[in-house]
């Protein structure tokens, strides 16, 4: 079987096992595949659980496009991964950490969020992300959503004159997930006048 | 034609004439070349499932100097009668093709966009594009020669799941009306015959048993059997 026919029968997500296993080879020669389908373009390689090697193969090389999108910054700089069902590209700009944080929220998906609370450990520029969440009117659920990484993640402190003008926002929408709350954070909830979906056992999986 | 950095080029520009987001699926060779499996093509195929986003871009296209090509029969001419009608924009020596929810009479299904593999982001224009599975059953519905081509091309470069396209094939029967196994049965016989794709034997038959039992209780309920095949 040649190389392209090889790349075609493992497309999709594999690990080292799988290989092995579905084209009956050792586990050392599995590895020396994917090291040849990798100089070839066809491997991306991500990390699972316990730092399990995941190989997403392709059976052709994609045209390298855009800039990363929001699930490849997440799982870049958060300890807690998402899996993305799409791959996302950004095209005419990169994606910041700022503006990463602010389209998490937009998603309103509980695990997206839960993943990119781990990127306000990396911000760089405070004002930044003011400005973003001022733009998309989501001032108050980033703080909110920072205050709540705070109690499980070692993040940075804000500036205080960001902080303020977070609490300035408008309150819109009190839910940050549709119809989730839960009965931790009242603190929090209450200063930012949101909705907190997570309880703080989600938040467990930063100290794992 | 135009290659994927020109196209990009313009999905970009689009994006800044936008105002507000608006977002479509790529399919056909536009959605191909985003996988690296061709490398022009004809014309940009764009289908919007709301209608705001298809005025939007056919507004943003006509201010970065398209115009909208009014004679579009000899090309489109089954969607006379019908709702949501596909407009052609022209212009720097590329055609724009905008449909709104269907395609030549397949209609864009909640299981195309669960399928979705790719979502690229150009300002306020979001593009997703359709999987293989979805290109192919698209391809399908026409009769073009280059149809054949990408579609025989996409068989033998990905690994084509038949199970997927036999269960759309089925669906689109049950929301347009159209014998769509029967179509696909005719196109996948052609591709592996003149066009010598690998499509697995078992894949064929299967389609042409689901296809005749399709026709057979059309015929006995004495529906009318729609082919808008074209």
């Amino acid at each position: 079987m040649d190389l392209q026919n090889i790349a075609k029968s493992l497309e999709g997500l594999q690990t080292v096992d799988t290989i092995a296993k579905r084209l009956g080879i050792s586990r050392r020669t599995a590895i020396n595949l994917i090291w040849i389908l990798r100089k070839k373009g066809l491997v991306e390689t991500g990390y699972g659980k316990r730092k399990i090697r995941l190989y997403r193969i392709r059976a052709i090389k994609k045209p390298d496009i855009g800039f990363k999108g929001l699930y490849d910054i997440i799982n870049e700089n958060s300890k807690v991964k998402v899996f993305a069902k799409e791959q996302h590209r950004i095209h005419g700009h990169k994606l910041t950490i700022e503006e990463a944080i602010i389209r998490a929220i937009e998603e309103e998906d509980f695990r997206t969020i839960l993943t990119a609370l781990g990127l306000f450990n990396k911000i760089k520029d405070w004002s930044r992300l003011l400005k973003f969440a001022k733009k998309e009117k989501l001032t108050r659920k980033v703080g909110a959503l920072y205050d709540v990484a705070r109690t499980a993640i070692k993040v940075k402190r804000i500036d205080k004159r960001i902080r303020k003008a977070l609490l300035k926002g408008t309150v819109g929408d009190k839910y940050i997930v549709k119809k989730i709350r839960s009965a931790d954070f009242k603190d929090i909830e209450k200063e930012w006048n949101v909705f907190i979906p997570f309880n703080k056992a989600d938040l467990g999986v930063y100290k794992e | 034609m135009i290659n994927i950095t020109d196209q990009n080029e313009l999905f970009k520009l689009i994006g800044t004439k936008l105002d507000e987001k608006a977002s479509c699926l790529a399919i056909g060779g536009s959605a191909m070349m985003f996988y690296g499996a061709k490398t022009e093509t004809k014309d940009v195929d764009l289908v919007f499932l709301d209608k705001k986003s298809f005025n939007l871009v056919k507004k943003a296209l006509y201010e970065i100097g398209f115009d909208e090509r009014k004679n579009i029969k000899p090309i489109f001419a089954h969607y006379d009668i019908a709702k949501d009608k596909p407009i052609m924009m022209e212009g720097m020596d590329t055609r724009f093709d905008l449909f709104l929810n269907e395609v030549i009479g397949f209609r864009i299904s909640s299981s195309i966009i669960d399928r979705i593999k790719e979502v690229h982001e150009f300002g306020n224009l979001i593009v997703k594009i359709i999987s293989p599975e979805d290109i192919i059953l698209l391809k399908c519905a026409t009769e073009r020669e280059k149809d054949r081509d990408d579609a025989a091309s996409l068989i033998e470069k990905f690994n084509i799941e038949w199970g997927v396209i036999i269960k759309e094939s089925m669906h689109q029967t049950e929301i347009g009306g159209d014998i769509f196994p029967v179509f696909l049965f005719d196109f996948l016989y052609e591709l592996k015959e003149s066009f010598k794709a690998k499509i697995p034997k078992e894949i064929i038959e299967k389609i042409m048993k689901i296809g005749e039992k399709i026709m057979i209780e059309k015929i006995k309920s004495g529906k009318h059997i729609a082919v808008k095949k074209f």
